[in-house]
């Protein structure tokens, strides 16, 4: 396919769509508007990332535990020190904003809420819940005494 | 890797890669984390400041150990599709990429069957590790 059109779309650097339009260029990243379906997406990967750690840890708990008694004072030792217990808490915000934020696209993956003001909804939503779930969840941790400082 | 002619089915296209397989199992994995993910944190909150004997006590009971083991399976194999679509989004280099997903690949398959393998010794309740290897 080779006419007038599509030698002029390389110099002005469009494509030409077979309907005779040039086809719409994707914004460049320096461009973009900001928006917390981005922000909510670049969160989704980045905890996906750590996440990946997380699970390293937890296969790591159970090895320990069946590797007996002094193997697990050993682990339980460095996961309950005031280090160990601040990557505990990042593992659980990262897992409880991974976990709406897959909700939220599960949501939209059924074809619902994706109108713009829907799906800032969701993802502040999501944003949001991964902070005070986790907050909760160690509130109660520490309120009925099973992990301590 | 392309067919010389394409397929069509009902009028359609037929991918000629992989098609919606994957993004079909990223669904599907999630779908099934969710109540897993909601046990796995509850079972977390019992477990905390439960101690060796605690943990080994929960551990003896089949349902903890088998719902454990299929969470953390299943959380392996969305963890590799999750980290494969990174890597082929931002690695381009051939061998760089053949590399890190086939190592990515390794590592969650080595962590699936450690977690198993470990699993299935503390809800049969076998001596502790090394020393039950032998014994």
């Amino acid at each position: 396919m080779s006419n007038a059109k599509d030698s002029s779309a390389v110099t002005t650097g469009h494509v030409m769509q077979p309907n005779g339009r040039p086809r719409p260029m994707s914004p460049h990243l320096q461009v973009w508007r900001w928006h917390v379906t981005m922000l909510a997406s670049i969160l989704t990967r980045v905890t996906g990332s750590a996440l990946y750690v997380g699970a390293i840890l937890v296969v790591a708990w159970i090895a320990a535990l069946a590797s007996g008694a002094e193997a697990y004072a050993t682990f339980v030792g460095l996961a309950g020190s005031p280090l160990g217990l601040l990557v505990w808490f990042g593992f659980t915000v990262s897992l409880l904003y991974h976990f709406a934020a897959g909700v939220r696209h599960l949501i939209w993956d059924a074809g619902a809420a994706l109108t713009p003001k829907a799906a800032d909804g969701l993802s502040w939503g999501s944003i949001a819940f991964g902070v005070v779930a986790s907050l909760a969840f160690w509130a109660y941790l520490f309120a009925a005494g099973r992990v301590s400082l | 890797m392309s067919r010389t002619t394409s397929q069509y089915r009902n009028g359609v296209k037929v991918s000629e890669n992989h098609g919606a397989g994957e993004w079909k199992a990223e669904r599907l994995s999630a779908l099934i984390l969710v109540p897993l993910t909601l046990w796995g944190l509850w079972a977390a909150a019992t477990l905390s400041g439960g101690g060796y004997d605690g943990a080994l006590a929960w551990f003896r009971s089949p349902v903890n150990a088998a719902l454990l083991a299929v969470t953390l399976v299943a959380t392996l194999w969305h963890m590799q599709m999750g980290v494969k679509v990174i890597v082929e989004d931002y690695i381009h280099k051939a061998g760089t990429l053949k590399l890190l997903l086939g190592l990515n690949t390794l590592i969650c398959l080595l962590l699936a069957l450690a977690s198993v393998f470990f699993i299935a010794r503390l809800a049969l309740g076998s001596a502790p590790l090394p020393a039950g290897l032998g014994a």
